[in-house]
């Protein structure tokens, strides 16, 4: 008899009835494989781990709940006719009628996936909370070239980077951002959303390649569910703040590839409404240039927003109202680059940098047409220059690579420009994801940022009796925490030299004393003899022993856990051995 | 009206059609000139130019249309529209459905004609009306003209083929002579680009490719040219929209053309239309032909307006959301602290490891490196695009729809916390814990040891094939006997007044006498070693076993059929159980010394690893490879209990003092302690070795056992039997005894308790025998 035998007519059970493989499921389907994936992916359908694999260890399992999910999709009949409606045409085709093929490819049935993505999604914060790949992907194929042999459209592509754009523009109007870390890979950001943390990488602004081991099709699908939620999101962002979506920009900014900035101005300009004093913002430096923007958010006004919009007024307030409700972090992030003027050379990152800037509270020009303000403007604090040296130099303003802006977002304070002059090589850029306590190795440059941190909120920092703030500073706290358990650390070394300092004494007055015995014992004297040679050995040694003792009546199962954690300690500890390892070398090789 | 209608639209077009007809006539006169007018559009300069060597010839060159005006003028002239017109609904008479499509076969067919002629017929009217009959004169006159403008214009005769045939040849084509006609000197580029510049009407010059010379418009031709380009004829003075007039003189016509009458359906509304339209406009009212675009529905809009409502639970599997891709670390900036980057050995061993093993980020330093990408740059501008960019994102999507998601519990303790909490070891002395006598005297390793019942003296044997008495205290060595062969295993006798030797060596089984005790006590020994007249053994037993004397040493010697692997005695000290691992079913005997007997107790399953007596009461216990199985000694031939191991193979086994547990260790370094009174199942298993257990020891009234493995190392646990049944044992893990070195891939061979100290001795490979006290 077979093992799993069941007898005619009794129902399967258990993992046999719940899971299907995927072959099992394309049949019961009636689907392809390449539909049953697209299905999956707009779905999000994914195989599922049964505890027992009945069919063999090799195949993918489905649960038949997915399954049957997927059986009542009624995209799943539009695809089917869509397919149909492809014979209808390829057959129009062959029978050289062009004119009815030309006509049936004029009303193709197409489908929707807003329907898909609230059925995903059930509330907005689980769309955030799934946010990153969509909009890693996103900004990857903004910067792709379109190619007719991977079938992506030009249409796409400037789809891609139109919502990107509006994404970065929302972020950056609301000071979400909170860390940028710039990696051989691109740009991390990561922002905060209905307290959701969003990562997302953005590739460098260059030319990407398309390489021949990817399957386009598969991220194309991906692509068109990503780019229809990004969409949904945005919209839904705006809507929180009052702007209409899509957004309708300024052509000529948008000729000159400053999206961007043409979004972020069209914010600016529709959420103000009818304000009628802009500078309540983080442009209230400079008035002359102020009043040339309000002029032109004005004239932006007249034929972008809806003539009469009775609820301007109500959303001033809703306005004000979130500015109170913002928490201390965005306040932070918002006066980080408050009285600041920023400039832009040419070859500085510029869609980057004129994300982050306006997200700290800064203001950017750049070389170029479009720009808000020339280069010669006086006002001018910090010059971006990312040559090995620059040309004609102003006195007035400080000559900074784009890393200082990058350490500065990250270390949220300003800070000192020597390191980061003109030509010299930047000290190490840190990422900004790290908890270097948990880590166990602090680099360098981080324990300076943390001094200077540390310098600067001693600055700003209120009288102790006023005490709200440096209670609500997590970081405050954080670093209170660090120097008193650096401290302790310390202390606890010191005493444990002194400890050892007064074991060895004692040890040498005990050999003394047994040296006296020698006759007693020969044989014993020679053992403990060859034990004191190595006495730091043997001490560990038995240390060790008796650590290691309760492994023994351990269960199996939990001995492995214990062994796979010690294991990953050890790995960890590795590696910051192996970093200070390098260090020491690189320390004795400078000097 | 229709009428009306139908002759105000095809005026021109009959017109055409009649002038067609007319031509047929006259086509045999000038077809030579209309295949003349064919030529081909691609060369255009070449045609140009004909056409302005046309003009040039002026009104008297060909003009086809002029035989064909000559011909129509000749006929009537001044007719009526209304003629023509009957004309055409008579045709229409004859067949209505066939009229229409002889119309457009009309048209085809005047298409290739009516590019020349009929627009000549045109240009014509302009000029010369009614010239008369001097058209065909003027006919043959222009066929003459062309034909010498044939012999002057071109000058290659290499006729109408592709000039690439000739592109590598060094001649453009052949003369009408058939002299080959060479190519130009081509100018260097520069200098004809130079020379262009300089040149002012260098505009106007074109590139005869056909004849490889360039020819200068003049003023005319660039005109022509200019007119051309707009779209409009060549010729200025030529007037497109010249009136229309009608040559034909209907007045006179006196037969219709057909005489057939109108038929009714030209006077009533067309059913067929009719329910055409009936069709459409109902179509339209149904709705199902909109002629507005349906208006687009906007395609984003607010999906999560009010997230309250949205709170119902899904019927659906439990999402679980894709794990978030691992943050960058430090390393992957694009600037990164020194210390970050790995050396070249490094990265060389990194090269060596197994992909799975290997950091899937690299850092790598400034300096360049040929395929290696580089990681530390020293500005931001020099970062380039990331190669792999692509890759990681289609793994990602991979990783999202193929990869089975399960939630897992991540568990964050300290490893310390799983740790069982036990008691302090201080409170569990005495035990043994440091080396303090070693025992030195054998030249192989020491196979086996023994403790006299006393404690006072230790007996040794060793692979040299020495067995040694030792003085425990002191540790001199009392007496050496010498044999033949290694010596496997020795036993003192359990009883104290008979300080007797059990060795086993290879095949053999020697009783010995130690000398040691008092005078009676020799004698009685001596009384006991001699082996008078024999019992006449059974058959089966005799093929196992023979009883013979010592000549060596003066006592009896045993000799088994196979090589002895282990020897215990029983509490009474009468009876001396031997196995021997490769006897298979006949593996374990009992001999009784006093009787001078052999009895084969029991048939064994699989191979007989050791057999031990119980302390205290007459069972046997016999561990096989996998299990150890209870045998009662004075009843059944069947074992009374089986104990189940779980372990792969059995090396050492010891019996609790108080006969309910025991302790079996195995060749994978696992102890398996068994509480007969819970289970046939192990207690507790302790993997607690990483080589193989050779012997395992409990400790005659101490609550201590202790286990020695090949790996050189002893261990020492507290093992305490409680007399209440509900409570188990307690198992304390207490010392790891070092100091026997390995050798020969030995370690320790064998460790036995003290029996009245807390001592352990443990016999080593490396020929040394030690004492470990508390």
């Amino acid at each position: 008899m077979p093992k799993h035998y069941r007898p005619a007519g009794k129902k399967k059970e258990g993992n046999a009835a719940r899971y299907m493989t995927r072959s099992q499921a394309l049949k019961s389907l009636q689907v392809n494989l390449s539909l049953f994936r697209r299905l999956c992916i707009v779905k999000g359908v994914f195989p599922r781990e049964p505890k027992k694999k009945v069919k063999g260890n090799h195949h993918t399992y489905y649960h038949v709940k997915d399954i049957s999910f997927l059986q009542h999709e009624p995209l799943l009949e539009k695809f089917r006719e869509i397919r149909t409606y492809q014979k209808k045409v390829l057959k129009a085709k062959a029978k050289k009628n062009e004119e009815l093929a030309r006509l049936l490819l004029t009303r193709q049935p197409t489908y929707k996936l807003d329907r898909l993505i609230r059925e995903r999604y059930p509330t907005f914060i689980d769309a955030l909370r799934d946010l990153d790949d969509c909009l890693t992907m996103v900004h990857l194929f903004a910067v792709l070239p379109a190619s007719d042999r991977e079938n992506l459209e030009v249409k796409r592509v400037h789809n891609c980077r139109r919502l990107s754009h509006e994404w970065q523009a929302y972020i950056s109007r609301t000071h979400a951002l909170r860390k940028v870390f710039v990696s051989v890979k691109g740009i991390y950001y990561q922002a905060e959303l209905e307290g959701q943390k969003i990562t997302w990488l953005t590739p460098h602004a260059i030319q990407q390649v398309f390489t021949n081991d990817v399957d386009f099709s598969v991220l194309l699908t991906f692509l068109e569910f990503y780019e229809t939620l990004l969409a949904f999101i945005n919209f839904k962002l705006y809507h929180s703040l009052n702007v209409k979506y899509p957004p309708i920009l300024d052509s000529r900014l948008e000729a000159l590839a400053a999206d961007l900035y043409a979004l972020s101005r069209y914010i600016d300009a529709s959420s103000r409404g009818m304000t009628v004093e802009p500078k309540s913002d983080a442009s209230s430096s400079s008035q002359s240039n102020d009043r040339e923007e309000s002029e032109l958010r004005l004239a932006q006004l007249q034929h972008q927003l809806p003539s009469s919009e009775p609820g301007a007024l109500m959303h001033i307030v809703a306005d004000n109202n979130k500015e109170v409700e913002e928490d201390e972090e965005t306040r932070v992030c918002k006066s980080l680059f408050k009285d600041l003027k920023f400039f832009l050379s040419r070859e500085v990152p510029r869609e980057s940098l004129l994300f982050v800037l306006p997200a700290f509270g800064g203001m950017v020009s750049w070389e170029g047409e479009g720009a808000p303000f020339k280069e010669d403007d006086e006002s001018i604090t910090h010059h971006i220059i990312d040559k090995p040296s620059a040309g004609h130099m102003y006195l007035s303003r400080e000559y900074v690579q784009p890393q200082w802006i990058y350490d500065c977002v990250n270390a949220r304070i300003i800070l000192p420009t020597e390191k980061y002059m003109v030509g010299s090589i930047p000290p190490p850029h840190l990422s900004p994801f790290v908890d270097n306590e948990a880590e166990g190795y602090v680099p360098d440059y981080a324990e300076t940022i943390k001094r200077l941190q540390a310098a600067a909120r001693n600055d700003v920092l209120p009288l102790p009796g006023v005490g709200k703030e440096d209670l609500e500073d997590p970081q405050n706290l954080l670093y209170a925490g660090v120097m008193s358990r650096a401290e302790e650390a310390e202390a606890a070394r010191n005493k444990k030299k002194m400890a050892e300092l007064e074991k060895q004494y004692h040890e040498e007055l005990k050999m003394e004393l047994r040296g006296s015995a020698v006759d007693v014992a020969p044989v014993v004297e020679e053992v403990g003899e060859g034990e004191e040679s190595v006495p730091d050995a043997a001490n560990t040694q038995t240390a060790q022993d008796t650590s290691d003792m309760p492994t023994l009546l351990m269960s199996r199962k939990k001995r492995k856990l214990y062994e796979a954690m010690k294991k990953g300690q050890k790995k960890k500890s590795e590696a910051v051995e192996a970093l200070e390892q390098r260090k020491k070398r690189l320390n004795a090789g400078q000097q | 009206m229709k009428k009306r209608e139908t002759a105000n639209k095809d005026q021109m077009r009959e017109t055409k059609s009649k002038s067609k007809n007319v031509s047929v006539s006259v086509k045999s006169q000038k077809q030579k000139a209309v295949v003349k007018e064919v030529k081909p559009v691609e060369k255009e300069v070449k045609s140009l130019k004909e056409e302005d060597l046309l003009l040039d010839s002026g009104t008297d060159s060909d003009y086809d249309g002029d035989s064909l005006s000559g011909s129509l003028n000749s006929d009537d002239f001044d007719s009526d529209i209304f003629d023509s017109e009957d004309d055409g609904s008579q045709r229409e008479t004859e067949d209505g459905d066939r009229e229409s499509s002889k119309d457009e076969v009309h048209g085809i067919e005047g298409s290739d004609d009516n590019d020349d002629e009929g627009e000549q017929v045109d240009s014509e009217n302009g000029e010369e009306d009614g010239s008369g009959d001097e058209g065909s004169e003027q006919d043959e006159v222009a066929e003459e003209s062309d034909s010498s403008e044939d012999e002057v214009a071109p000058r290659n005769t290499v006729g109408d083929v592709p000039l690439e045939w000739y592109k590598d040849e060094k001649h453009i084509g052949y003369d009408i002579t058939g002299k080959k006609i060479t190519k130009k000197e081509k100018q260097d580029k520069l200098d004809s680009f130079l020379a262009t510049m300089d040149d002012s009407k260098n505009w106007r010059k074109i590139y005869d490719e056909y004849n490889d010379e360039e020819v200068e418009l003049t003023k005319e031709e660039s005109k022509l040219i200019r007119r051309m380009l707009k779209g409009e004829a060549p010729h200025a003075d030529f007037d497109p929209y010249t009136p229309y007039v009608d040559w034909f003189k209907w007045d006179d016509a006196i037969h219709p053309l057909s005489s057939a009458p109108e038929p009714k359906r030209r006077f009533i509304p067309s059913k067929w239309e009719a329910k055409k339209v009936v069709k459409y406009v109902r179509a339209i009212r149904k709705g199902l032909i909109k002629f507005d675009k349906p208006e687009e529905e906007p395609n984003v809009y607010l999906l999560w307006g009010d997230d309250s409502t949205s709170d119902q639970k899904s019927k659906h599997l439990t999402y679980i959301p894709p794990p978030k891709l691992k943050l960058p670390g430090h390393e992957e900036s694009y600037n990164p602290s020194l210390e970050y980057i790995p050396t070249e050995e490094e990265k060389a061993s990194y090269e060596l490891m197994y992909e799975e093993d290997r950091p899937n980020f690299i850092p790598t330093s400034l300096s360049v490196m040929v395929n290696v990408f580089v990681h530390r740059f020293a500005s931001l501008r020099s970062i380039p695009a990331y190669p792999n960019a692509l890759k990681e994102s289609f793994n990602r999507c991979l990783d999202l729809y193929l990869c089975p998601r399960v939630r897992k519990k991540r568990i964050n303790i300290d490893p310390e916390s799983l740790k069982p909490k036990l008691p302090s070891r201080k409170d569990l002395r005495p035990y043994p814990n440091s080396c303090y006598l070693e025992y030195k005297g054998h030249t192989g390793a020491v196979t086996s040891i023994s403790t006299e019942c006393s404690g006072q003296w230790i007996a040794s044997g060793s692979t040299d094939g020495s067995v040694r008495l030792w003085e425990v205290e002191t540790g001199r060595c009392l007496k050496i006997w010498q044999f033949d062969e290694a010596v496997k295993c020795v036993a003192w006798n359990p009883l104290s007044d008979f300080p007797i030797l059990a060795v086993a060596m290879g095949r053999d089984l020697v009783i010995l006498n130690t000398e040691l005790g008092t005078d009676e006590e020799q004698k009685n020994i001596k009384d006991l070693l001699q082996l008078g007249d024999l019992p006449e053994p059974k058959a089966a037993v005799a093929a196992i076993v023979s009883w013979l004397p010592d000549e060596l040493y003066g006592g009896i010697k045993i000799r088994h059929f196979k090589n002895i692997s282990n020897i215990d005695w029983h509490r009474k000290g009468d009876y001396l159980s031997t196995v021997m691992a490769s006897g298979e079913t006949r593996g374990v005997v009992i001999h009784q010394i006093s009787k001078k007997v052999t009895t084969k107790p029991y048939k064994i399953r699989g191979l007989p690893v050791s057999a031990v007596f119980h302390p205290s009461r007459s069972y046997l216990f016999i561990a096989t490879k996998k299990n150890v199985r209870v045998y009662n000694l004075l009843t059944v031939d069947e074992p009374v209990k089986k104990l189940e191991t779980g372990m792969r193979e059995i090396s050492s086994m010891a019996i609790h003092p108080g006969g309910d547990n025991l302790i079996v260790g195995s060749k994978e370094g696992k102890m398996c302690w068994f509480d007969m009174d819970l289970s046939s199942k192990p207690y507790k298993t302790l993997k607690n070795h990483p080589k193989d257990i050779t012997n395992v020891a409990y400790h005659r009234s101490y609550p201590l056992f202790a286990s020695s493995s090949e790996d050189s190392t002893a261990y020492v646990f507290h093992g305490k039997v409680f007399n209440d049944l509900n409570e188990n044992p307690l198992i304390v893990p207490l010392e790891i005894l070092r100091g026997h070195s390995s050798s020969n891939g030995g370690g320790v061979l064998d460790c036995k308790f003290h029996p009245r100290q807390p001592w352990l001795f443990t016999a080593g490979a490396d020929s040394i025998i030690k004492l470990y006290c508390h």
